[in-house]
C-alpha cells in the first residue's frame, strides 16, 4: 500500500509489504480502485443525463422564502432549481454560509431540486440549535472519509468500504468502516496525517454534494465490485419511500450510497484529522474502523482545545459494528431477484 | 451620626458607579455640567434609548437611576421628591410620564432601570467611546441577540469530553478509595 505521488510512498511502507500475499478474498485480480471508480462514474452520469432529460418543460413554481435580509417569493423552475439557486437570488452571504435548505419543515439538500410550491428557509453551523446541520456535517465527514480512502492508497490495495454508523456526534469521532484485506495495520502518525492532508485537499477541491435517485437494479450495476454495497442495496431500496430506489450522493469522482442530507459542499469542512484505525471483528471477518474529527470551516478552536478532542477521536468509537446479513451471501440472486 | 448609617438611609443604586471624578469642563462650571447631565436624563426619559459618549451615558446614567428610585418610593405626593423631578425634567410631560409610566413599570423590578450597550464607531468619528443607553422594558426591539453558541458543533465535542473525563476521574477515585479500605 502506498500513496500516489512518490514522495508518499515511503509512508505508507510498512502495510505494502504486508499485504501482498493475502490480497483478494472477494475481488478478482484486475480490479483497482481507479477502474471501479471510473466505471461508476459512467454509469452515474449517463443516468444524470437521462435524468436531466425527462424534464422537458419548464414549469414554474412559488418559494416563499421566510429569513434574512427579508422574507420573499421567488419564482422558480420546477424540478430544475435548487435551494442553491434560490440563495444565489437572495444574497452572497446566505449563499456561502447555507449548509442544508428546510423545504415546506422538511430538510432537504442544497442541491436538491425542488419539486413544487414550497416554503423555504435556510440552515447553518451557527444557528441557536444547528442540529440538523451537525448532523449532515458528521454524515459528510464519513462520506469524505470514504472517498479519501476509496482514492489514496494504490492499487495493489483494493479497498472496499462497507459502511459507517449513524452519524452521531456526540460520540466525538466520525467513522468509516473499511476492508482493506490485509491482516494487520497500525498505522505511523505520517500515514495518519497523510490521511488527514488527503481530506483537507478533498474540502479545498470544492466539489458539491450531488444527489440522484436512482432504480435499486442500476445502483446493484454500479456497486456491483462491491461486496459489501451489494448486500446493502436491496435492504435500503426495500425501505424507500418508492420500494425500489436507493439515494446516491456524488463528490468529484466519488459514489455513495447514503440517505442523506448532506451538506451543500465539501468546502465547509474545516480543520480535519484522521486520527485511528481499530480493527473490529464483524460476523463475515475483520474490518478496519477509521475515525477522525473535524469542525465546520469558520469555526475556531485553540490547538490545545483541538488536541483534546483529537485525543478522544482516537478512541474506539462505540458506534454500531456492521453486521453483514447472512440472508443475502449470494449477492448475484439478489440482483436477478431486484431487476426482474 | 456616623458613616454607615447614613448609608442606610439612601438605598444603593443598581449600578456601579466609578469612585474617580470626571471633569467636564464647562464655562458655566459645576452647574453647566448638571446642565448637561439635565439634558441627558430628560432625553433618555423620553426617548427610552439613546447613542452618546460613554462618559456622558455613565455620569448620567446615575441620576437617572436615582431620580426613578426616588419615585418609586415616595410616589409623586412627596414634595422633595416633586421637586427633583421638577429639576431633572424641564420638559413637564415627562414628570407625569416618570410618575405614570416608569412607576408603575418598575416598582417590582429588582434590577437596575437602565442598560448600557457599546456601540460601535462609524467612520469618520472622534475617538470616544460610543454606548447607546436606554431604559429597560421600552418598546424598541431588543439590541443584543438572545443566540447561544452551546449547541455549536465544537461545543457538544468538548462537553462530551468533559463529561467523559469526569466519569474517568470519578471511577479512578471510586477505585482508589476502595483501596484504602
Amino acid at each position: 500500500m502506498a500513496l500516489q505521488t512518490s514522495g508518499r510512498r515511503m509512508l505508507l511502507g510498512l502495510v505494502s509489504q504486508s499485504c501482498h500475499h493475502v490480497r483478494g478474498k472477494h475481488h478478482k485480480q484486475a480490479l483497482t480502485n481507479a477502474g471501479v471508480q471510473k466505471k461508476r462514474m459512467n454509469l452515474f452520469s449517463k443516468e444524470a443525463e437521462r435524468q436531466a432529460a425527462l424534464v422537458t418543460d419548464v414549469e414554474k413554481i412559488e418559494v416563499q422564502y421566510q429569513g434574512q435580509p427579508e422574507d420573499c417569493t421567488l419564482i422558480m423552475n420546477k424540478n430544475i432549481s435548487t435551494p442553491y439557486n434560490c440563495a444565489q437570488h437572495i444574497t452572497q452571504m446566505i449563499m456561502d454560509r447555507s449548509v442544508l435548505a428546510e423545504v415546506d419543515g422538511q430538510v432537504w439538500d442544497m442541491h436538491r431540486p425542488l419539486e413544487d410550491n414550497c416554503s423555504l428557509r435556510f440552515l447553518h453551523f451557527k444557528q441557536s440549535d444547528p442540529y440538523y446541520a451537525n448532523k449532515a456535517f458528521w454524515r459528510s465527514a464519513s462520506v469524505m472519509l470514504g472517498a479519501v480512502l476509496e482514492s489514496t492508497f494504490k492499487d495493489n490495495i483494493y479497498v472496499e468500504l462497507c459502511s459507517y454508523p449513524s452519524p452521531n456526534v456526540r460520540t466525538g469521532s466520525f467513522v468509516y468502516d473499511v476492508d482493506l484485506k490485509i491482516p494487520t495495520w497500525t498505522p505511523t502518525k505520517e500515514e495518519l496525517r497523510t490521511l488527514s492532508g488527503e481530506m483537507v485537499k478533498l474540502a479545498m477541491a470544492g466539489h458539491r454534494f450531488q444527489r440522484l435517485e436512482v432504480d435499486a437494479s442500476l445502483a446493484l450495476k454500479m456497486f456491483e465490485d462491491n461486496h459489501y454495497k451489494t448486500l446493502q442495496i436491496p435492504h435500503i431500496a426495500a425501505q424507500s419511500s418508492t420500494g425500489n430506489t436507493v439515494v446516491l450522493y456524488q463528490i468529484g469522482n466519488f459514489l455513495e450510497i447514503s440517505r442523506g442530507p448532506m451538506i451543500a459542499n465539501t468546502n465547509f469542512l474545516g480543520k480535519v484529522s484522521v486520527m485511528a484505525v481499530h480493527p473490529i471483528q464483524t460476523n463475515q471477518g475483520q474490518l478496519f474502523r477509521i475515525q477522525g474529527v473535524a469542525l465546520p470551516k469558520g469555526i475556531m478552536l485553540n490547538h490545545f482545545t483541538y488536541g483534546i478532542l483529537e485525543k478522544r477521536a482516537a478512541e474506539l468509537n462505540a458506534g454500531r459494528i456492521p453486521v453483514i446479513n447472512k440472508d443475502n451471501l449470494q449477492p448475484t440472486k439478489a440482483a436477478e431477484a431486484l431487476s426482474t | 451620626m456616623n458613616q454607615a448609617e447614613i448609608r442606610k438611609l439612601i438605598p444603593a443604586l443598581r449600578v456601579a458607579m466609578t469612585p474617580k471624578k470626571r471633569r467636564f469642563s464647562n464655562p458655566r462650571g459645576p452647574e453647566g455640567r448638571l446642565f448637561k447631565m439635565r439634558t441627558t436624563v430628560n432625553e433618555l426619559i423620553k426617548n427610552e434609548r439613546m447613542e452618546v459618549n460613554y462618559n456622558r451615558a455613565d455620569e448620567a446614567r446615575g441620576y437617572a437611576e436615582r431620580l426613578i428610585s426616588e419615585a418609586i418610593r415616595y410616589g409623586d405626593c412627596h414634595r422633595p421628591t416633586m421637586e427633583l423631578a421638577d429639576f431633572w425634567l424641564p420638559e413637564k410631560q415627562n414628570v407625569h410620564k416618570l410618575f405614570k409610566v416608569l412607576v408603575p413599570r418598575f416598582k417590582d423590578s429588582e434590577i437596575s432601570y437602565t442598560r448600557v450597550h457599546k456601540a460601535p464607531h462609524v467612520y469618520p468619528s472622534t475617538l470616544f467611546d460610543k454606548v447607546v443607553l436606554e431604559l429597560r422594558g421600552n418598546p424598541f426591539p431588543p439590541l443584543e441577540k438572545l443566540t447561544t453558541k452551546r449547541n455549536w458543533i465544537h461545543n457538544i465535542l468538548l462537553e462530551e469530553a468533559h463529561r467523559e473525563y469526569l466519569e474517568k476521574k470519578y471511577k479512578q477515585e471510586g477505585e482508589e478509595e476502595e483501596e484504602v479500605q
